[in-house]
């Protein structure tokens, strides 16, 4: 490395060359004052501002100071951080500042914290010496979450930094000039009506009291406050939190500045959705449905009256009468726990969870293609690839800070393709946008692949070396040339050619999926069509490619690992192998451990009315809104012979329920959650939990003891460093004390393995070689036609988080506050409706009344909805189409009729 | 062409135009068709004349006669007398100035006044043609300096050196050696390359670039060809300022011409090299005359300065290397190839060579402009070309180099004007704008002036000279208003030395320059106005 | 302006960020008002795909630029050194005197506009100042007197 060496205040040093005079100064420990510099790993040089002028030093003969922050070191260069010219300027940056800025400081949320309050202290700037220029800015405070006070802005932009360059998010700017700059959201709108989403990466970049977190307002001083890093609860990017605490209570939540993969970055949801954990409806005691009637109860009778259901039911009906859901949203451990109850205790492999319903075909797929059924890369990658293949993903609304990684990637030069149906964020930032038609991506894969194959454009090396069934796939995608998948998917005949030749020419390339691929008839087929593409293109195995399934609930990949699936145990061992389920047996101190793989959630919901599943325990998962075609699901739920819910709320699906259990909820417990990127990251505790509410894995334990089954386990860590990590190669070496700060990436074969960022390394497979296989297209299972003219697919939103349990109860209201239907502008005149406009949408199940939202994100004929509210949920219409090897439902496609709705 | 014996030209720019040069125009065309003399006298629309505040003026050639002020009724008088019979109309208000001398070193003029000899190269054929006839220009000489470097076969790197070897220094006020720019340009990594000329000319008493635009924009297409050919550049910009229509106006036809002859364009003059030239308009903002403002400017932006380093030449327009130019110093380029080095050398100082244009304001005789020698007194430049002090009054101060320049008093008369001495003098040549002030000027009004300037154009990026020009504003309209404090003079001085040393680029540097020469050489006044 | 008409404006630049000026320049220019509306603002941003803040931004940086209507004319008056020198603030305060407005404001009647500019480069024939396009120099209170005559005559 070409070191160099300089002087700074007498003292010399060795940098690395291009360092700046501040990381130099850094290096010796000497502090230098910064304003407007913006530490963070995802900024390049030439986006520093250098504007506030705090940081000038003394750098060698010319009279004028340089600022430290950006200004390189150059050979034998002597620094000067103190003298007599960098404290007089100092002392008059400062001075300047206050002649502007209110004296506010003790009414002032940031004090405390404050870098002008602080530098003001130590250079012993009392008050301004100069006259005041400028007074009484009025107080944006229309957002939901943030508060501009502008009377304390110094300027530094560092909040539109943040906003642009780190988000991506384009709101804030700088408007007019001179003194009369300011920063302005979109044509300088207040920011509640602008365009902002609310991530509060601003606010947490100002250093100055301008910018602040409504919620934080009045609750404690930044001295008072304990720092506990924890992971968010909502999505499976698995951010890295710092909770501000105040006693019990959450203050503040930043995100950890140089914690993996967030890096300082946060969205809406893990910034500002925390506080439904202190709700008034939480469940705070076990509940028995008598009568009718829903009776609080103690723990003692909750778990007298399941132990003696269930034990009636195993001996009447068997162990495969009993049925079991797991949670994705609470940690590892929990399910751990349940799968085991289910497993050991109960004897039944009954046990899933709602990857079921979102990305069981990845985790299928995948295995049948790599051989293991994870995101092969990782997400910090995303910041520096040369180029991606986004489809079927909406990842600034789903994963917004995965997503920020791409937009940094895509202003530094990145390439970026999407193929989506609908034209959102991503797609409108996109170089290539392939708006196909929903349900036909295994024909417009099929065709890149073809381009590929025909004009010699795959990887022939990786092909021959790597893979199998390459003779297979060409048959196939020979049947799939550009002009007649272009006739199948819509997407023109010209833009597959390019498509395929642009991946061709910019290697690697990362492809990221989502659910527009997996919740679909051919889910499966759609996932390894991916996993053919990449294979082709020898994307594989290599840092900046891989295919990269962004798995959506905050510990989905979790409950997958932790065998709360019907075939697997735990580290997908499978239940079907006589010596896994030996190993088991021996460890857990049981016998005959149920061999026949069990049932998937829709087949355990089925069985509910025919009584083959007499017993359904659910846990942390809202069947009756989350399952297609609500109609049945109550149906089904209703006609249950014993039901037990195990959540934090009375959610919809307690209605139904016989038993209610209380449990503790995020930040009650501590445990793991594995995130999208195969991360196992702490989960911590910082208060109790309300009333009789308990940890989930105690009530599971507590259960088998009843049953007889004596657990040694005391803690979620116990559980993980005793049995999570012994009994599965694949997490070996994690154990909690390796985990206290960044998470570590499975598979982590021992105490001494870094973990890994990116599976199948040098195109070695996790089972040999990788499978080519040929798919053929097969339409959704349902299709629009006379009386269904429309398509209707459904998602979610960005501030709100599925059945709206959590983000209800968090204010997100404020920001996505009911149920619309996305229309495209030319339907909504041919239906005669404008935005905002009541519509009745209609399928073979069921109907709702909904506000038209008119944008040109959807095509003509495409109907978009969400399901996080009950009513208007779009679950009513949603049908119970699955796909063939997985059974996840088809919620990204039905047929549906639109009309005005005249009442 | 058709020959013609006698050549009307009318200088057409803001202030002739304003005083109705088309009026005039319209009428001569009339009166002449009436006698049937459009075959013999042709009226032609020339460039500015540098001469202003002077209503219409009109030029007869080859006679090299003058008039000035000139009101449609005069038209006929001037035709039946002059144009036919030969004889001088004495009587219009200002008496005709015979033989003003126009080209570099011709004629013998008179003495004082903007007609008084000047050696013009920047402007030699500015006001003697029609800038919007390509034709008139050719066989002007136009484009002889591009057509030598092809015949000749010139490398860029001949080019570059012959540049150096000339001394020309950049005349947007810093004073950088242009073939070192050119050269850095050259050598930088990158495929492409950019040449910009900065016509943004915003600098308070500045309009020398306006009239090398307005009255010969060839030279500087031409110019610019010659230095995209030196450092390797295919696109070149102007960024010519937005309230300089007329500029954009000409500039625009004579791109569009130059395109028609194969100047510009693919393969100019056959010789396999290809340059573009696109006209980009500013929008009212003084710092975009500074060259990284500029960039950011041109690329769409605020015009926000940029750090420096990196500087354009390896980091400029889209990041890639690119040399920006003022007007003025490309305009040095076609001579100096036609010509050589040796040629502009002798021409100027030794450390400056060649010529530079002031304009002459304030409280003079003849404001105005002027091109002549490098090192020219500034005695010469008020008294001689600037016909000394308005009414007779008495020489207070010189502003010299635009807003944030120096106040020079009166014993400093003789320096020569040339970076060199000017610099030694604790003075800046700026852009040659020479600003003077009589015996009644207030020197505190006028600081307050230039901080008002300074307050309304400071980009605002940084926290020195946005608060600060803010802050210096203040004190200097409280000294003004005879309110001054204990202490507001050191408060300046102080005010103005941080934002000199620590201010992000060179507009909150300089504040310190004004600030400092008024302080030191005017005390007595600010002291007065302190109440001491 | 119609959409229609904003449309066909827009597509004469180049898609690329550079054009953004240029385009700003010709929106205010088709407006009589001399202003760039919100709608001005939104299309140039959506037809470049910039942020609303970079162009709302980029619009209040120029002094060319306004997002306030103007009157018919638009009177700038320069206050620079060489002008200020010659008399310029006696002209703003009868100009002030004549239209009955401040600088930055609009006659009720909507003809003029008085805005205060830096150098507009005709300094020669200072004090000077521009309405709309075309200059006025060597001004004194007698010819303000007879300009804004002539201009409230000739609208
Ligand atoms: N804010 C928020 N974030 C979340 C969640 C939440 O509820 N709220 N949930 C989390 C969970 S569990 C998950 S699984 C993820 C889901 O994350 P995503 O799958 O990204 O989210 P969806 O909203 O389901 O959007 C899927 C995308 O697929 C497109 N699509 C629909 N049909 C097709 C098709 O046939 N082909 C193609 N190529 N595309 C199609 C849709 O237009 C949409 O853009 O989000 C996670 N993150
Ligand atoms: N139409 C349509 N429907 C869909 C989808 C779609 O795209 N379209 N997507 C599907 C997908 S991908 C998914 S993942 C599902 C999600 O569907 P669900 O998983 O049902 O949705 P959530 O709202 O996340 O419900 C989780 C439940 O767990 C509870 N919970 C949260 N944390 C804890 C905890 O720590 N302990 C306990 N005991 N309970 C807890 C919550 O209160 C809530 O009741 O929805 C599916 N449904
Ligand atoms: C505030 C400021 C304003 C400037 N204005 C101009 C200008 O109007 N015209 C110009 O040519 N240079 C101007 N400059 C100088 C340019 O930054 C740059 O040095 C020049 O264009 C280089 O050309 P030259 O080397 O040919 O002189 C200005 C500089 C500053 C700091
Ligand atoms: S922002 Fe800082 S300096 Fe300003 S009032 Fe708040 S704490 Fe004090
Ligand atoms: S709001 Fe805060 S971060 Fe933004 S410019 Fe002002 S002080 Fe800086
Ligand atoms: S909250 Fe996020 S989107 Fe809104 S202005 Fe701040 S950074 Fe931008
Ligand atoms: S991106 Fe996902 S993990 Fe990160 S803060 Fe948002 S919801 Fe939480
Ligand atoms: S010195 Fe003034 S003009 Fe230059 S960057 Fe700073 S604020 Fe802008
Ligand atoms: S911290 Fe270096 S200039 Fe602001
Ligand atoms: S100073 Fe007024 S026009 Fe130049
Ligand atoms: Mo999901």
């Amino acid at each position: 490395m070409d070191m160099i060496k300089l002087t700074i205040d007498d003292r010399e040093v060795e940098v690395e060359r291009g360092s700046t005079i501040l990381q130099a100064a850094r290096k010796l420990g000497i502090e230098i004052p910064t304003l407007c510099h913006f530490d963070s790993p995802h900024l390049a040089k030439s986006d520093q501002p250098a504007a506030c002028r705090i940081c000038v030093v003394e750098a060698g003969g010319t009279r004028g100071l340089v600022p430290s922050c950006i200004s390189e070191v150059t050979a034998d260069m002597n620094v000067k951080t103190r003298s007599e010219s960098v404290v007089a300027a100092r002392k008059t940056v400062l001075d300047l500042l206050l002649s502007g800025h209110p004296e506010d400081c003790l009414a002032c949320e940031k004090n405390g914290d404050c870098r002008l309050q602080n530098y003001c202290y130590e250079y012993g700037v009392e008050r301004t010496s100069f006259a005041r220029y400028r007074e009484n800015i009025v107080l944006d405070d229309v957002s939901p979450f943030i508060q501009i006070d502008r009377n304390k802005c110094i300027l530094c932009g560092k909040c539109v930094i943040a906003c642009t360059k780190l988000a991506g998010n384009n709101v804030l700017g700088f408007g007019a000039r001179g003194v009369e700059t300011k920063i302005v959201c979109d044509d300088d709108k207040p920011m509640g009506e602008s365009t902002c989403v609310q991530c509060g990466q601003c606010v947490q970049s100002c250093p100055v009291g301008a910018l602040t977190d409504k919620k934080s307002l009045g609750k404690g001083r930044t001295w008072q406050m304990k720092k506990v890093r924890t992971t968010c609860t909502y999505c499976g990017v698995g951010c890295q939190l710092n909770l501000h605490m105040s006693g019990e209570q959450i203050t503040r939540v930043t995100a950890v500045e140089d914690g993996k993969p967030n890096m300082g970055q946060l969205c809406v949801k893990g910034r500002y959705g925390y506080d439904f954990i202190y709700s008034k409806d939480r469940l705070t005691t076990p509940l028995i449905k008598k009568n009718g009637k829903f009776e609080e109860a103690s723990w003692e009778e909750a778990y007298t009256l399941i132990a003696d259901k269930f034990r009636k039911i195993i001996k009447e009906s068997g162990p495969d009468a009993l049925a079991a859901v797991s949670c994705a949203r609470s940690s590892n451990e929990d399910s751990y726990a349940m799968q085991k109850l289910f497993r050991a205790v109960f004897k039944t492999n009954n046990i899933d969870h709602c990857a079921r319903v979102c990305h069981a075909p990845t985790v299928a797929g995948l295995a049948a293609s790599f051989g293991s059924g994870a995101s092969s890369n990782s997400i910090g990658e995303f910041r520096d690839a040369k180029m991606f293949f986004v489809i079927g993903s909406n990842m600034t609304e789903a994963h917004p800070v995965a997503a920020y990684y791409v937009k940094q990637a895509v202003r530094k030069g990145a390439k970026l393709i999407v193929a989506d149906p609908r034209k959102h964020e991503l797609a409108r930032k996109s170089h290539i946008f392939a708006q196909l038609k929903v349900g036909t991506d295994v024909a417009f894969l099929n065709s890149i692949m073809n381009v590929l194959i025909t004009e010699d454009l795959y990887d022939k090396k990786f092909v021959a070396e790597s893979c199998t069934g390459f003779e297979e796939l060409q048959a196939t995608v020979m049947k799939y040339p550009p002009e007649k998948a272009a006739k199948i998917c819509k997407v023109p005949a010209e833009t597959i050619v390019r498509i395929a030749r642009e991946l061709a020419a910019t290697k690697p390339s990362m492809l990221i999926y989502t659910l527009g691929l997996t919740e679909h008839t051919c889910g499966t087929n759609n996932v390894m069509s991916c996993a053919n593409l990449q294979m082709l293109l020898g994307n594989m195995g290599v840092e900046f490619g891989g295919v990269n399934p962004m798995r959506g609930q905050n510990n989905v990949q979790g409950a997958c690992d932790m065998g709360a699936l019907p075939n697997v145990f735990h580290g997908y061992q499978k239940v079907t192998d006589p010596a896994i389920r030996e190993k088991f047996a021996k460890a857990w101190g049981v016998s005959d451990l149920p061999d026949k793989p069990g049932l998937m959630i829709p087949d355990m919901v089925k069985s509910l009315p025919d009584k083959k599943i007499r017993g359904f325990w659910v846990f942390g998962e809202n069947l009756a809104n989350a399952e297609p075609n609500i109609t049945h699901t109550e149906h089904c739920l209703a006609s249950a012979e014993f039901l037990v819910v195990q959540d934090n709320f009375f959610n919809e699906t307690c209605k139904f329920a016989h038993v209610i259990l209380p449990a503790a909820s995020w930040c009650e417990d501590e445990g793991t959650f594995t995130s999208a990127e195969r991360r196992v990251s702490m989960v911590r505790t910082v208060k109790t939990s309300p009333g009789l509410a308990k940890p989930n894995w105690l009530i599971f334990k507590e259960m088998a003891k009843i049953f007889g089954h004596e657990w040694t386990f005391n803690s979620g860590r116990d559980i993980w460093d005793n049995e999570v990590a012994e009994l599965a190669p694949m997490f070996a070496g994690i154990k909690y004390s390796r985990i206290e700060g960044d998470g570590i990436q499975w598979p982590c074969p021992n105490a001494d393995h870094p973990g890994s960022t990116v599976l199948h390394r040098y195109g070695k497979f996790t089972h040999g070689k990788g499978i080519l296989k040929g798919l053929e297209w097969t339409a959704p299972g349902e299709v629009e036609d006379a009386e269904y003219p429309f398509i209707l697919s459904t998602g979610r939103r960005l501030s709100q988080y599925h059945t709206r349990t959590q983000t209800g109860r968090s204010g997100m209201d404020a920001i996505y506050k009911r149920e619309t239907a996305d229309i495209s502008l030319a339907d909504a005149e041919e239906i005669g409706v404008k935005d905002g406009e009541m519509v009745v949408v209609k399928s073979r199940r069921g109907e709702v009344r909904v506000p038209a939202r008119v944008t040109d994100e959807v095509p003509k004929g495409m109907v978009w909805m969400t399901f996080h509210f009950r009513e208007g949920n779009c679950n009513w219409l949603t049908s119970n189409f699955s796909d063939t090897i997985t059974k996840t439902p088809e919620y990204k496609a039905c047929a549906v009729n639109v009309t005005r709705c005249e009442a | 062409m058709s020959v013609f014996r006698t050549h009307v030209l009318l200088p057409v720019d803001e202030g002739t135009a304003q005083a109705g040069v088309f009026e005039v125009k319209r009428r001569l065309e009339k009166e002449l068709n009436a006698r049937q003399l459009l075959d013999e006298i042709k009226v032609l629309e020339s460039g500015s004349v540098g001469i202003v505040g002077r209503g219409v003026i009109l030029a007869v050639y080859p006679d090299r006669i003058y008039y000035f002020n000139v009101r449609e009724q005069d038209v006929p008088r001037i035709i039946d007398e002059h144009l036919l019979k030969g004889r001088v109309v004495a009587e219009l208000d200002h008496a005709p100035i015979a033989s003003a001398t126009v080209a570099a070193s011709m004629g013998k003029g008179s003495k004082v006044g903007l007609t008084r000899t000047q050696r013009r190269i920047v402007l030699d054929k500015a006001w003697t043609i029609d800038p919007e006839s390509i034709d008139e220009i050719l066989v002007a000489g136009g484009y002889s300096g591009l057509e030598k470097i092809f015949t000749d076969k010139m490398s860029p790197e001949a080019v570059i050196e012959e540049i150096k070897k000339s001394g020309l220094r950049g005349r947007g006020g810093a004073g950088f050696p242009t073939g070192m720019k050119w050269e850095f340009t050259r050598k930088a990594q990158g495929e492409e390359k950019f040449i910009i000329c900065n016509a943004d000319e915003g600098e308070p008493g500045t309009f020398k670039d306006r009239l090398i635009l307005e009255g010969d924009p060839h030279r500087l297409i031409e110019a610019m060809t010659i230095a995209a050919y030196a450092i390797g550049a295919g696109r070149g910009f102007v960024y010519i300022r937005g309230e300089y229509e007329l500029s954009i106006e000409r500039l625009r036809k004579a791109i569009t011409q130059a395109r028609q002859y194969g100047l510009l364009g693919k393969n100019i003059l056959e010789s396999g090299f290809s340059f573009e030239v696109e006209i980009r308009k500013g929008a009212g903002a003084y710092i975009c005359g500074e060259e990284t403002a500029l960039i950011e400017s041109l690329e769409g932006k605020r015009g926000n300065p940029r750090v420096k380093p990196p500087y354009p030449v390896t980091h400029g327009l889209w990041q890639k290397p690119t040399a920006v130019n003022n007007v003025e110093t490309l305009a040095n380029v076609p001579g100096i190839m036609v010509h050589g080095a040796e040629w502009f050398r002798k021409i100027g100082t030794d450390k400056c060579p060649g010529t530079k244009v002031f304009t002459i304001l304030g409280h003079v005789e003849y404001p105005g402009l002027v091109e002549t020698d490098m090192g020219t007194s500034l005695r010469e430049i008020i008294f001689g070309y600037g016909g000394g002090i308005k009414g007779g009054k008495k020489f207070k101060a010189a502003l010299l180099g635009g807003a944030a320049g120096v106040f020079l008093p009166e014993k400093l008369l003789d320096v020569r004007m040339d970076y060199e001495s000017l610099k030694e003098n604790k003075a800046v040549l700026g852009s040659g704008a020479v600003l003077v002030m009589d015996e009644d000027t207030s020197i505190v009004d006028m600081l307050f002036s230039i901080a008002k300037f300074f307050a309304h154009e400071s980009c605002g990026q940084c926290v020195p000279c946005r608060v600060g020009t803010r802050q210096i504003l203040d004190i200097a309209y409280r000294i003004r208003q005879g309110h001054g404090r204990e202490g507001d003079l050191e408060a300046l001085l102080n005010l103005a030395e941080v934002m000199f040393t620590s201010s992000l680029c060179p507009l909150g540097q300089s504040l310190i320059m004004p600030i400092k020469s008024a302080l030191e050489n005017f005390k007595e006044e600010f002291m007065m106005a302190c109440g001491h | 302006m119609t959409p229609i008409n904003r449309d066909k404006l827009l597509t004469q630049h180049e898609r690329e960020g550079d054009s953004l000026l240029a385009i700003l320049h010709d929106l205010q220019n088709a407006s009589p008002e001399h202003y760039l509306s919100d709608d001005d603002l939104r299309a140039a941003a959506d037809y470049l795909k910039l942020p609303y803040s970079f162009v709302h931004g980029v619009a209040t940086f120029y002094t060319m630029y306004s997002l306030k209507p103007r009157g018919r004319n638009l009177i700038r008056v320069c206050q620079s050194p060489p002008c200020h020198l010659l008399g310029s603030s006696t002209i703003s305060r009868e100009l002030i005197g004549l239209l009955g407005i401040g600088f930055g404001e609009t006659t009720p009647d909507k003809l003029f506009t008085l805005e205060m500019t830096s150098c507009l480069g005709v300094c020669g024939v200072a004090p000077a100042m521009m309405v709309n396009d075309r200059v006025y120099g060597n001004l004194t209170k007698e010819r303000l007197v007879e300009v804004i005559k002539d201009l409230r005559r000739a609208t």
